[in-house]
């Protein structure tokens, strides 16, 4: 495997549930490189969100560290840049259109130029919604508002995409279409892509499937 | 723009809901700013008034005595040395009765100075008809609505009697009242001047009077009405330390400024002012409050969106300005909307006033008590000032709050939260 983007070592973390504290992650070791596609899977409450949050550096492990590859640290200056992500949810602003929530990823970098507004069209027309980029999300189906948050994830040209049960919301149908955009767009670019799914087909479809189970990935 | 600033316009002015209580905030705040810059424009027009009377019949600063005194050309001269000083007029004044045509009033008579009037109070300003110019010691000027009492017109002759022909009845003389032509008609726009005042020349009333050559008073101009009362500090000084030496000692002399003389009256409006200032105050703080439960249940009903803004890079520090910038928002378009609708209300309040005032049939009233004809107004920087800066600062402060919880809200905790 060439030089990781991303290395994960001796990841710990637990919650407190009433009185008693729940070790979710019990030692987590981990790394990813360039252009890699790595799957985990894993049954619900298994920590695969939370595995996510602590390599996106949106929570702090317990114990360990997480490496992004040429920063500093895992912070909000560098996470923009560094990586995009992607929610079983979605999460798109309710007051902005399509391409307004995908440039918002950009926005939040420094100021929108030409370059950038036309990055954002044509990832808009690679997920094939270039009718509808004018479209507040509560116009656009599930599947649409998932096409525009894997615009928004891609925008920045990331090193990495970290994709939290992206079909979860969606049905079967809507929900392999989206998993077959998603590797292709992050091959296309040449974006390593972490990929959190319960659904064995879509694990397989990974360069590197792994399971995590027991708070350790295997 | 900044992105933050950018999202917080794009969700305070988004369509649907959301506008509705936007624009539910903005009214808020701008009712505030509106009923306080009416208030205290109004309040401040009731001071600007009774100094714009003040001066219109008095001057700035008024200097009297125990007595009438004689030599007024010498204490006048002394006066007009006095830093702040611009003129000075010497002026007799007392009551008189004014006939005509069987019609009887008993107004204020004021006998000014012709040569040097118009240097220290505006009446030509104030005449509706005819000219100051024209006052000599054979005419007489009315107020507008004792010469609508007395059924009295430019060119009317009318008859006046002072006391002292009074008291001359008494010693069996004939009484022969001064028959003096109305050359013209003034309206100062405060009741009780313009139902009982007339002015005749300094030397009619010197005559009226049977004062010889003495004054009652000298009327005093200054730079600035600001500087009245310090003016006034500086003449009595003068006056004290020439008494005896370069003018004679004059019982009693004293210079007052319009401030001094209605003392009282100014007091209670400035004290209804800072008490109408505080307790609408409230009503920009209940606005501050409305703003803050609107952006604080924005921040409950957007937590997986600040979550998210936190994954797209965002820090702490700019989702609290997102949040604290809607404040900062809804207080400036609150505060503009207010001082739009506060200087139009301003400009129509006399339109307003006399159409309210129509319906209830209370203009009489309105006049008796205010004093005032038209409502005034007068709007002061400072008060404009404090309006503004008290409406954006409470609702900054009403945008804190929210923007606290938002930046405190960890990014993994608000994409969990369901």
């Amino acid at each position: 495997m060439s030089e990781p983007i991303l290395t994960a070592r001796g990841l710990r973390k637990g919650y407190l549930s009433g009185d008693r504290r729940i070790e979710v992650l019990q030692g987590i070791d981990f790394e990813i490189a360039a252009r890699e596609t790595v799957s985990i899977r894993g049954e619900s409450g298994s920590g695969k969100s939370t595995l996510l949050h602590l390599l996106a550096g949106l929570d702090s492990p317990d114990q360990g560290t997480v490496t992004w590859a040429g920063l500093g640290g895992t912070g909000s200056g560098p996470r923009g840049r560094f990586l995009g992500m992607v929610f079983q949810a979605f999460y798109l602003i309710p007051e902005l259109t399509a391409r307004e929530n995908v440039l918002m990823a950009r926005r939040i970098l420094g100021p929108v130029d030409r370059a950038a507004a036309a990055r954002a069209d044509e990832l808009l027309a690679q997920v094939g919604l270039t009718p509808r980029a004018d479209h507040l999300p509560a116009q656009l189906s599930g599947g649409e508002r998932q096409r525009v948050a894997l615009a928004r994830a891609l925008v920045n040209a990331p090193r990495l995409v970290l994709a939290d049960e992206p079909t979860g919301n969606l049905d079967e149908a809507t929900g392999d279409a989206m998993i077959e955009l998603l590797l292709r767009l992050c091959a296309d670019t040449g974006t390593a892509l972490v990929l959190v799914t319960h659904n064995p087909a879509y694990a397989a479809r990974a360069a590197r499937p792994l399971v995590l189970h027991g708070g350790r990935l295997q | 723009m900044p992105w933050y600033l950018y999202l917080a316009l794009k969700q305070l002015f988004a369509s649907g809901q959301r506008i509705f209580f936007t624009a539910i905030s903005i009214l808020s705040v701008a009712l505030g700013v509106w009923l306080m810059i009416v208030v205290l424009s109004v309040m401040g027009g009731f001071r600007a008034g009774i100094h714009g009377m003040m001066v219109s019949t008095q001057g700035d600063i008024v200097v009297r005595a125990n007595e009438p005194f004689d030599h007024p050309e010498a204490v006048q001269k002394l006066i007009e040395k006095v830093p702040g000083v611009v003129a000075t007029t010497d002026f007799a004044q007392g009551v008189a009765m004014v006939e005509y045509e069987h019609r009887p009033e008993f107004p204020a008579i004021q006998g000014f100075n012709v040569n040097s009037v118009d240097r220290v109070m505006a009446i030509d300003e104030h005449l509706l008809r005819g000219s100051l110019a024209d006052l000599d010691d054979d005419s007489i000027i009315l107020s507008s609505e004792l010469a609508t009492s007395i059924g009295a017109d430019l060119g009317s002759k009318v008859e006046v009697y002072s006391p002292l022909m009074l008291e001359r009845l008494q010693s069996d003389e004939i009484l022969l009242p001064k028959e003096l032509t109305v050359v013209g008609i003034f309206q100062i726009g405060h009741q009780q001047l313009d139902s009982s005042t007339v002015i005749v020349t300094l030397r009619e009333m010197q005559d009226l009077y049977g004062l010889g050559r003495a004054v009652h008073g000298i009327a005093v101009k200054t730079a600035s009405e600001l500087d009245a009362d310090d003016v006034a500090d500086r003449i009595n000084a003068t006056l004290a330390a020439a008494q005896g030496g370069l003018i004679p000692a004059i019982p009693g002399l004293w210079a007052l400024s319009w401030e001094e003389i209605n003392r009282s009256i100014l007091y209670a409006i400035q004290l209804e002012k800072h008490l109408m200032t505080f307790i609408l105050l409230f009503v920009v703080l209940v606005a501050g409050f409305l703003t803050m439960s609107l952006l604080l249940v924005m921040v409950l009903k957007k937590t997986r969106e600040i979550g998210l803004l936190g994954a797209l890079g965002a820090s702490r520090r700019q989702i609290a300005l997102c949040f604290s910038l809607q404040g900062v928002t809804i207080g400036v378009a609150g505060t503009a909307g207010g001082l739009l609708l506060g200087f139009t209300s301003l400009h129509f309040r006399n339109t307003i006033v006399h159409a309210l005032t129509r319906m209830t049939e209370s203009q009489k009233t309105l006049e008796s008590v205010y004093q005032f004809s038209d409502l005034p107004s007068h709007t002061a920087a400072s008060d404009v000032v404090v309006i503004v800066v008290s409406a954006i600062v409470l609702s900054t402060l009403a945008g804190i709050i929210p923007a606290i919880v938002a930046a405190r809200l960890k990014p993994a905790e608000a994409l969990r939260n369901e």
